[in-house]
C-alpha cells in the first residue's frame, strides 16, 4: 500500500511538472527558439537581467494584482460561505450558489466583455475618459476569484461540527469570539486552499484582464498573450524558470530548517496559516527577483533629424501597438520607448495587441483613449470610414519625407491624411527542403496529397481563404458569395491533408521539422530560417497578400502634440533602423533601406528584386454582410468531422 | 456526515435558532457584489443575446451659429452608407452648405437594437452544435479523468505528515503559476510528431504515434490545467477524516473497498462536488487549450464564441457570442443540477 501510494504521488507530480521541465530546458537554449535546442547558454537569463523593462514592469503589475485580488476575494468569499451555510432556506442558498457559479460558467471572453461594457457605461455616467483602469481590473479579478473561495470554504463548513460552536457560546464565548476560536480553525484549510487558487487564477488570467484593463496597467499574461502572432521569446521561459526554481528552493529550505516540527503537534489549526505564510514568502521571492533584474538598456539616439522638445514633459502618451513590433532594447539594441521618454520627458504607457480586430474592439468600446495606434491597411480603411481616426498634421512629422513614394497614397489613405507607413510585409510559402524535394511555385503545393499530415494553414478565416482564393484566381476582396463558396470548397478539399490550422505554433513546427509546408509572413520566415537552415521560401505565382501597417492617431486621443512627436520619432532613420532590424519585416523608410548599417539591406526575401513581377493584393475592408458569410463558412469548415 | 449526526445537528439548529440578522449581514456584502458585478453583466449578456446591434453615424456640426445633430442609419436597404455619404445626407437634411458646416462629431456608433431571435440561428447551426457536443463530451471526460487521478492522490496527501501536506499543497498549485501559453507550448513539444515522447519511442525502436491534434490531446490539456482544482477541495475535506475512524474500520474487519465506500466516500462528497464543478465548468468553455492541443483542428464552443466576439465586434458578433454563452450556461446549469441530485442521494446536503 505504501509503495502504491508513492507511485501514485510520483506519477501525479511527473504529470504536473513534465512541461515545466521542458520549459526550464529551453530557457537555457543558445538559439532563439522554443523548439530546437542549439546548445547550452545563459543568453536568455542575461537578456532578462539586462534589458527587461517591459517584462519586469508587467510581472510586478501581475503580482500586485494577484495578491490584492486574492486577499480581498478570500475575505469576501469566506464571509459569503459562512453566510450561505447559515441560511436555513435551501432555495435562497441554492440561488446564491448558482449565481456564485456564473463567473466560472461564462467563457472568459464573455465575462471580460460584459464587465467591460458595464464599466464603460458606469464610467461614462461619472464622466471618465479612461473607463477601464486598475480599479476595474481589480474588481473583475475579485469577481472571478470569489467563487473559488466559496467552493473551497463551504465543504469545510459542512464538515464542521455545529455543536462545537454552540458549546463555545454556552461556555460564555461571544458569537464573534466563538467564531474565531472554534469555527475558523475548522475551516482554515479551505480558506487557505481558496486563497491559493484565487492567487493562481488571478496571476495567470489574460482574457478577462485584457478587456478590463487600461493602457497603463499591463499584466504579464496579457503581455505574453499578445505575442501570439510572432511567438513567445525564450526570455519569458527564463523568467518563469527563475520563479519556479526560486520557489522550489524556498520549499526545500523550509523543509530542512523546520524539520524539528512535530508532525502531530501542529495538525489542522496552524497548518493553513503556514501555507499562507509560505505562499506569501513565495510571492516576495518573485518580487525580489524582479527588483534585482532591473537593468539599463540602450536609450540614446545619436543623430536626430527631427526636433524634439521637453515642453510636454510629464504628460502621458498611450501607445497601442502589435506585440513584438518595436525595438525593445533586447541584445543591446535601442529601447525605442525608453529613448523617447528620456528625450522628451513624456511618460509613455505602452500596451500591445494580437490582432487588428482586438485593437478595433477595444477602441470601439470606448474603454480607453489611445494616442497612437498601428493598424493594418484594411483596418485603417474601416476606422477611417467609421470616423475613428484623426487627420494627422504632417507639418509636425518632418520625417515623413523618408517614406518611400510607393507606400504613399495607398488605397486606404489615398490623400495621405491619416497614416504614416511603419512596416510592410507579404505572405509567402515556407517549405522544408528535406521534406519537399521539388521547389513549389504555387499554393497548389498545399493541396498535394504526398504531404498529407505535414501541411499547415493559418488559423483565421481571412488569411486562410486568401490562399484558396489566390489559387482559384479570385479576388481576396470578392463581394460575390458564390466565389467565397468556391474557396470554401477548396478548403474543405484540403482539410483531410492538413496537420493543423495554426498561428504562432508555425514557428516551433517549422523550426523543428514537424511540418513540411506552411504559409506565413516573409519576415518571420527569416526568423525560422535562422534556426532551421533547411527552410526555404517562395512567393507563389498565383499571387500573395501584401500588407502595410501604418501609424495613426485615433479619434479621442488626449495628447495630440506628443502623439505627433512620437510618430516623428518612429520615422527617425536610427529609430526606424532599430525597429526594422527587430521586427524583421520590410521597412517603408528609405533611410533604412539604403543604410549600410542595415543587416537586411537588399535581402532577397524582404526586398525581392522582382517585386513588381509578384502578384500582390491588399486586403480591403469587407462589408459586414460578406464578413459574416465567410466567418460562417469558416465555422462550418472547421467543425466538420 | 452520518445520518444520525446530521439529524442531531439539524435538531440543534432548530432548538437554538441563530440570530437571522447576523446571517443577513454575513450574506449582504457578497449578495451586493454579485448583483453589481455578476447579475448586471449577466443581464447585459442576456440583452445582447436577444437583441440586434444597430449601427448608425452620429453626425454633429455647427453652421451659421446653430448646432445640428443627426443619426444616420449605416445601412439603407441593401447598400452600405459611407461616412462621407452620411455627412452629405445630414447636411441636406439640415439644408446647410458643405462649406458652411463645421463637423464636431462624425463617427459610426452602435447601440442595442430591437428584440430578435436571429442570434440563436447561429447558435443552432450545424457547426456550433457539433462544437457544443464536443465541448460537453471532452469536458465530461476531463472531469471524470481528473476525479480518478485526484481522488487517490488527495487521500494519500491527506494521510501524509503535516509539513509534507503544506509543501505539497503549494507544489500542486505551483505549475499553474507558470504562464498558460508557456505550459501549452511545452506540452506541444512533448506530444509533437517529432516531440519528446516520439523521440523516446523511436529510440526504443517503435513507431512514432500521432498525439498532438487528437481529441486525446485536448482532453489531456484540460485535465492538466484543471487537475489542481479537483485535488485541493477533495484533499481539504479528507483531512477531516479522523485516522482513528479508519483504524476502527480496520479493527471491525472492513476491507479497503468497504472503507472507501462506507467511510471515506461519504465524508468527502462535499469536496468532490466542489472539485467536479471547478473542473467541469471552466473546461466546457475553454478555448485556448483546445486550439493549441488540437493544432486548431478541433473547434469547441469557447473557440466559436471567442472568434465571433473578436471578429464581428460591432456587426452582430457580440450578440451571437452572447447567445452562444447563454445556451452554454443552460447546458451547464442542467449538468450541475444533475450532479446536485446525485450528491443528494449520496447523503450530502450540498446545494449547488
Amino acid at each position: 500500500m505504501k509503495i502504491l501510494s508513492k507511485i501514485v504521488s510520483i506519477l501525479v507530480y511527473v504529470f504536473l511538472y513534465a512541461p515545466l521541465a521542458v520549459m526550464i530546458f529551453f530557457s537555457f537554449n543558445a538559439g532563439k527558439s522554443t523548439s530546437v535546442f542549439s546548445g547550452f547558454s545563459f543568453r536568455w537569463y542575461i537578456e532578462l537581467f539586462t534589458n527587461n523593462r517591459a517584462i519586469v514592469e508587467c510581472l510586478m503589475n501581475s503580482l500586485k494584482l494577484a495578491v490584492a485580488s486574492a486577499l480581498i476575494a478570500t475575505v469576501i468569499g469566506t464571509v459569503a460561505a459562512i453566510g450561505i451555510y447559515r441560511l436555513k432556506n435551501k432555495y435562497v442558498s441554492g440561488a446564491i450558489l448558482t449565481v456564485n457559479n456564473i463567473p466560472m460558467m461564462n467563457p472568459d471572453i464573455v465575462t471580460g466583455v460584459s464587465m467591460m461594457i458595464l464599466f464603460v457605461f458606469a464610467g461614462a455616467l461619472i464622466g471618465l475618459t479612461e473607463r477601464v483602469n486598475f480599479t476595474t481590473l481589480l474588481i473583475a479579478h475579485i469577481t472571478f476569484n470569489i467563487p473559488y473561495v466559496v467552493l473551497n470554504v463551504l465543504p469545510k463548513l459542512k464538515q464542521s461540527d455545529p455543536r462545537l460552536y454552540e458549546a463555545a457560546q454556552d461556555l460564555g464565548c461571544t458569537p464573534t469570539k466563538a467564531f474565531f476560536k472554534v469555527v475558523m480553525p475548522q475551516i482554515s484549510g479551505g480558506i487557505a486552499a481558496g486563497l491559493l487558487m484565487a492567487f493562481t487564477l488571478s496571476f495567470d488570467d489574460f482574457v478577462i484582464s485584457y478587456y478590463t484593463s487600461g493602457a497603463d496597467y499591463v499584466t504579464l499574461p496579457v503581455y505574453i498573450y499578445s505575442m501570439v502572432k510572432k511567438t513567445v521569446t525564450p526570455d519569458i521561459y527564463s523568467l518563469y524558470s527563475i520563479i519556479l526554481i526560486a520557489i522550489l528552493a524556498l520549499l526545500i529550505v523550509y523543509n530542512s530548517i523546520l524539520s524539528r516540527d512535530d508532525v502531530k503537534r501542529d495538525r489542522a489549526p496552524k497548518k493553513s496559516k503556514k501555507i499562507v505564510a509560505l505562499a506569501l514568502v513565495a510571492v516576495m521571492v518573485i518580487s525580489l527577483i524582479a527588483c534585482f533584474t532591473y537593468g539599463g538598456a540602450n536609450v540614446t539616439v545619436e543623430n536626430l533629424v527631427g526636433t524634439y522638445t521637453t515642453d510636454l514633459a510629464g504628460t502621458e502618451l498611450n501607445v497601442y501597438n502589435w506585440a513584438e513590433y518595436i525595438s525593445d532594447g533586447s541584445e543591446g539594441a535601442l529601447d525605442v520607448v525608453a529613448a523617447f521618454e528620456l528625450l522628451t520627458g513624456i511618460n509613455v504607457n505602452y500596451s500591445t495587441y494580437e490582432s487588428n480586430e482586438v485593437m478595433y474592439s477595444k477602441i470601439k468600446s470606448g474603454s480607453v483613449s489611445y494616442d497612437v495606434i498601428i493598424p493594418s491597411d484594411y483596418m485603417i480603411a474601416r476606422m477611417k470610414n467609421e470616423g475613428m481616426l484623426k487627420k494627422l498634421d504632417y507639418s509636425k512629422i518632418t520625417n515623413y519625407s523618408f517614406i518611400d513614394e510607393q507606400y504613399k497614397g495607398l488605397y486606404f489613405d489615398e490623400n495621405d491624411e491619416y497614416s504614416v507607413p511603419y512596416s510592410v510585409g507579404m505572405v509567402g510559402l515556407i517549405y522544408n527542403t528535406t521534406m519537399v524535394e521539388e521547389a513549389p511555385t504555387s499554393w497548389s503545393a498545399l493541396w498535394d496529397p504526398q504531404y498529407k499530415g505535414n501541411i499547415l494553414m493559418f488559423n483565421n478565416p481571412r488569411d486562410t481563404f486568401a490562399i484558396a482564393q489566390q489559387l482559384l484566381g479570385i479576388s481576396l476582396n470578392s463581394v460575390d458569395k458564390a466565389e467565397w463558396d468556391m474557396a470554401a470548397n477548396k478548403l474543405r478539399e484540403q482539410k483531410p491533408l492538413l496537420q493543423g490550422y495554426v498561428m504562432d505554433e508555425v514557428f516551433n513546427k517549422m523550426e523543428d521539422g514537424n511540418a513540411a509546408l506552411a504559409p506565413y509572413y516573409a519576415g518571420d520566415f527569416l526568423t525560422m530560417q535562422s534556426i532551421n537552415p533547411d527552410l526555404a521560401f517562395v512567393y507563389p505565382e498565383d499571387g500573395v497578400n501584401i500588407f502595410v501597417d501604418s501609424v495613426c492617431i485615433p479619434e479621442g486621443a488626449q495628447n495630440l502634440e506628443a502623439a505627433h512627436m512620437f510618430i516623428n520619432f518612429l520615422m527617425e532613420p536610427e529609430v526606424a533602423l532599430a525597429n526594422a532590424e527587430y521586427i524583421c519585416y520590410a521597412s517603408p523608410n528609405t533611410a533604412v533601406v539604403n543604410s549600410d548599417d542595415y543587416s537586411l539591406k537588399g535581402n532577397e526575401v524582404l526586398y525581392p528584386a522582382n517585386l513588381d513581377a509578384i502578384k500582390k493584393e491588399y486586403f480591403h475592408d469587407i462589408d459586414a454582410d460578406i464578413r459574416k458569410y465567410y466567418e460562417d463558412l469558416w465555422v462550418s469548415i472547421t467543425t466538420e468531422q | 456526515m452520518s445520518a444520525r449526526r446530521a439529524a442531531k445537528a439539524a435538531e440543534i439548529k432548530e432548538a437554538c435558532p441563530r440570530p437571522s440578522l447576523w446571517t443577513a449581514l454575513l450574506n449582504a456584502p457578497y449578495v451586493l457584489w454579485s448583483v453589481l458585478f455578476i447579475i448586471i453583466p449577466l443581464v447585459l449578456v442576456a440583452f445582447y443575446a436577444f437583441t440586434e446591434t444597430v449601427n448608425y453615424y452620429d453626425i454633429r456640426f455647427d453652421a451659421g451659429g446653430e448646432h445640428y445633430e443627426y443619426e444616420i442609419a449605416s445601412v439603407d436597404g441593401d447598400t452600405t452608407i459611407t461616412l462621407d455619404e452620411a455627412k452629405e445626407k445630414a447636411l441636406s437634411m439640415a439644408g446647410v452648405d458643405a462649406e458652411a458646416a463645421e463637423f464636431t462629431v462624425a463617427t459610426l456608433k452602435n447601440r442595442m437594437g430591437s428584440f430578435t431571435l436571429d442570434n440563436f440561428k447561429d447558435v443552432f447551426s450545424a457547426g456550433s452544435l457539433t462544437a457544443m457536443r464536443l465541448s460537453l463530451v471532452y469536458s465530461l471526460a476531463a472531469t471524470v479523468i481528473s476525479l480518478i487521478i485526484a481522488y487517490p492522490f488527495a487521500y494519500i496527501l491527506s494521510r501524509s505528515g503535516a509539513k509534507s501536506q503544506r509543501i505539497q499543497m503549494l507544489l500542486i498549485m505551483l505549475p499553474m503559476w507558470m504562464n498558460m501559453l508557456v505550459r501549452t507550448y511545452s506540452w506541444q513539444q512533448i506530444l509533437e510528431n517529432g516531440g519528446i515522447i516520439n523521440k523516446l519511442i523511436m529510440a526504443l525502436g517503435g513507431q512514432p504515434i500521432t498525439m498532438l491534434g487528437t481529441s486525446g490531446a485536448v482532453i489531456l490539456g484540460m485535465v492538466y490545467n484543471y487537475l489542481p482544482y479537483m485535488i485541493l477541495p477533495i484533499y481539504t475535506t479528507m483531512t477531516k477524516i479522523d485516522t482513528s475512524l479508519l483504524e476502527a474500520a480496520d479493527d471491525l474487519g472492513c476491507n479497503w473497498l468497504q472503507k472507501l465506500y462506507r467511510l471515506i466516500l461519504p465524508l468527502s462528497v462535499p469536496g468532490v462536488i466542489s472539485g467536479l464543478i471547478m473542473v467541469f465548468v471552466p473546461s466546457i468553455s475553454t478555448f485556448y487549450i483546445s486550439q493549441k492541443m488540437s493544432n486548431g483542428m478541433i473547434k469547441l464552443v469557447g473557440d466559436l464564441i471567442e472568434t465571433k466576439i473578436k471578429e464581428q465586434w460591432s456587426t452582430g458578433g457580440l450578440n451571437v457570442g452572447a447567445a452562444m454563452s447563454f445556451v452554454l450556461m443552460v447546458v451547464i446549469l442542467i449538468c450541475t443540477f444533475v450532479m446536485n441530485r446525485f450528491s443528494d442521494s449520496e447523503g450530502g446536503d450540498v446545494v449547488i
